[in-house]
C-alpha cells in the first residue's frame, strides 16, 4: 500500500485549489472595496466629485462581490 | 444494562470533551480580531459562540469521517470511546496549562486510536482513513493557509499600500467582523462534528445504530451547545498566545489570515478531512506575518506551537491508551469508566485549584 493509493488526490487537489480562489479573491475584492472608500473620502476632500462618484462606485460594487462571493462559498462547500 | 451506563457515560465524556474543545479552540477564533481591536473581547466571543453553535448544523460529512473512515466500527466498543476521549481530554488540559494551541481535533482522533490498539491491535485503524483523511490533510492544512495568507497579505498591501492608513485600517477592522464570524462558522462545522462522529461512533459499538448511520438530530444538537457552552467560556491564555505572540498584527493581517483559515477549513469539511482549525489558523498567522517581513514572526514561539502539534497524535493516543488500560483493570463493565471518570475528575479540579494559587489566567481585559 503506497501513500499514493491511500491520499484522496483529487479531493485534495480541489480543497487546495478552491481555498485558494476563496481566500485570495474575497481578499482581493474587499481590498478593491476599501481602495474606492479611501480614493472616494479622498477625491471628496479634494471637490473632485465625478471621480470621487466614481471611485464610491467601484467600492459599491467590489463590496457586494465580496459578499456575493462569501454566500456562493459557503453554499457550494457546505453542500453536498 | 451496564453496557447503557457506559453509553451515557461516553456521551457526557464526549460532550465534555466538545466543551473543552470550544474553551481550547475559542483563540482560534478570536485572537486575531481582539488583537487587532477589530473586536471587544466579550462580543467578539459571543459572536463566536452563538455563530459555533449555527456551524455545527451545517454539515455532518466530518463526523462520517470520524464515526466510520479512521477505527473499525465493528470491533469498536464504548469502553474504547470511552478512553479515547480520556487521552483527548487529558491532552488538551495539558497543552492549556502550558498556553500551546494544540488540535483537539488531533488529541480526540489520537486518543481513539491509542485506545483503540490498546484494546484490540493494530487491525483496529483503518489505515487508509487515518492517513488520507487526517495525516495528510494535517500537513498540507497549515502549509495552504500560510501560503493563503501570506499571498493575500501581498496583494492587499499592492492594492491599498498607497491610500491613507486610517481608512484603510478601519476598513479591514470592519472587514475582520465578517471573516472572524465566518471563522467562528466554520469551525462549528468542521470541529463540533468530530464530536458527532465520536458518539455516532459510540452508538454504533452499542448497537444503537446501524453501521454507517449518520448522526441523530439529538447528537447534533447537543454537541453544538457544547462547543457553543465552551467557546463563550474563552480560554484567555492561549488567546494571548495566537494573538499578540505569534506576530503583533495589523488588520489587514488579522484579515488575511482569518480569510485563509475559513476558506481552507470550508473547503477541507466540504471533502470530510477532520482537520484541526487550530493548525489551519496558526498557519494563516504566520503566513500573514511571514510576508510581510519574515523576521516578524516570533519563531521560538512558533515552534513550541509546532512542537505540540507534532506530539499531540502520539501524545493523546498514549494517554488514551493508559486509561483504556486503567479502565480495564475494573473488568469490562461499567465501573472502570466511572473509576476513571472521577479520577479524571479529580485530576482536573487538581489542575485547576494549583492554577487558582499561583494567580488567575489572563484576564479578559489584556487579551
Amino acid at each position: 500500500m503506497t501513500l499514493a493509493t491511500l491520499v484522496e488526490g483529487k479531493a485534495m487537489l480541489e480543497t487546495v485549489i478552491a481555498s485558494a480562489i476563496a481566500g485570495i479573491g474575497v481578499t482581493f475584492v474587499f481590498s478593491v472595496a476599501i481602495w474606492g472608500v479611501a480614493r472616494f473620502a479622498d477625491l471628496s476632500r479634494n471637490e473632485r466629485p465625478l471621480a470621487a462618484g466614481a471611485a464610491a462606485l467601484v467600492a459599491a460594487l467590489a463590496l457586494l462581490a465580496t459578499v456575493a462571493v462569501l454566500v456562493f462559498g459557503i453554499v457550494v462547500m457546505t453542500s453536498k | 444494562m451496564s453496557s447503557d451506563v457506559i453509553l451515557v457515560i461516553v456521551v457526557g465524556t464526549a460532550l465534555a470533551f466538545d466543551f473543552t474543545n470550544g474553551f481550547h479552540d475559542t483563540a482560534n477564533v478570536v485572537a486575531t480580531s481582539i488583537s487587532t481591536g477589530a473586536a471587544r473581547p466579550q462580543v467578539a466571543i459571543a459572536m463566536a459562540s452563538l455563530l459555533n453553535f449555527a456551524g455545527a448544523f451545517i454539515s455532518i460529512s466530518v463526523a462520517a469521517t470520524v464515526a466510520n473512515d479512521v477505527v473499525n466500527a465493528d470491533v469498536i466498543t464504548p469502553t474504547i470511546v470511552f478512553a479515547g476521549l480520556i487521552g483527548a481530554i487529558a491532552w488538551n488540559l495539558i497543552t492549556w496549562s502550558f498556553g500551546l494551541p494544540s488540535s483537539s481535533s488531533h488529541a480526540l482522533i489520537g486518543g481513539v486510536v491509542g485506545s483503540a490498539v490498546a484494546a484490540v491491535g493494530f487491525d483496529a485503524v483503518i489505515a487508509e482513513g487515518l492517513v488520507g483523511k487526517v495525516l495528510v490533510p494535517a500537513i498540507v492544512a497549515p502549509v495552504l493557509a500560510f501560503a493563503v495568507a501570506g499571498l493575500s497579505i501581498g496583494l492587499i498591501y499592492r492594492v491599498v499600500g498607497k491610500q491613507r492608513p486610517g481608512t484603510v485600517t478601519r476598513g479591514f477592522k470592519y472587514g475582520q467582523v465578517v471573516s472572524g464570524g465566518l471563522l467562528a462558522l466554520a469551525h462549528g462545522t468542521n470541529d463540533a462534528q468530530k464530536t458527532m462522529g465520536i458518539i455516532t461512533l459510540a452508538l454504533i459499538a452499542n448497537g444503537s445504530l446501524a453501521a454507517g448511520a449518520d448522526p441523530p438530530f439529538w447528537v447534533i444538537a447537543s454537541a453544538a451547545a457544547a462547543i457553543a457552552l465552551g467557546t463563550y467560556s474563552g480560554g484567555w491564555r492561549i488567546i494571548k498566545t495566537t494573538g499578540t505572540r505569534i506576530i503583533k498584527m495589523d488588520a489587514a493581517q488579522g484579515f488575511s489570515s482569518q480569510g485563509a483559515g475559513s476558506a481552507v477549513i470550508l473547503a477541507s469539511t466540504h471533502f470530510g478531512f477532520p482537520l484541526s482549525t487550530t493548525h489551519v489558523i496558526n498557519g494563516g498567522i504566520m503566513g500573514a506575518g511571514a510576508a510581510k517581513r519574515f523576521s516578524a514572526v516570533r519563531w521560538g514561539v512558533a515552534g513550541n506551537i509546532v512542537t505540540a502539534w507534532v506530539l499531540t497524535l502520539p501524545a493523546a493516543a498514549a494517554i488514551g491508551a493508559l486509561a483504556y488500560g486503567l479502565t480495564r483493570i475494573f473488568g469490562t463493565g461499567a465501573l472502570g469508566p466511572v473509576v476513571v471518570t472521577l479520577a479524571s475528575l479529580s485530576l482536573i479540579v487538581a489542575l485547576f485549584a494549583r492554577r487558582a494559587e499561583r494567580g488567575a489566567p489572563v484576564p479578559a481585559s489584556s487579551g
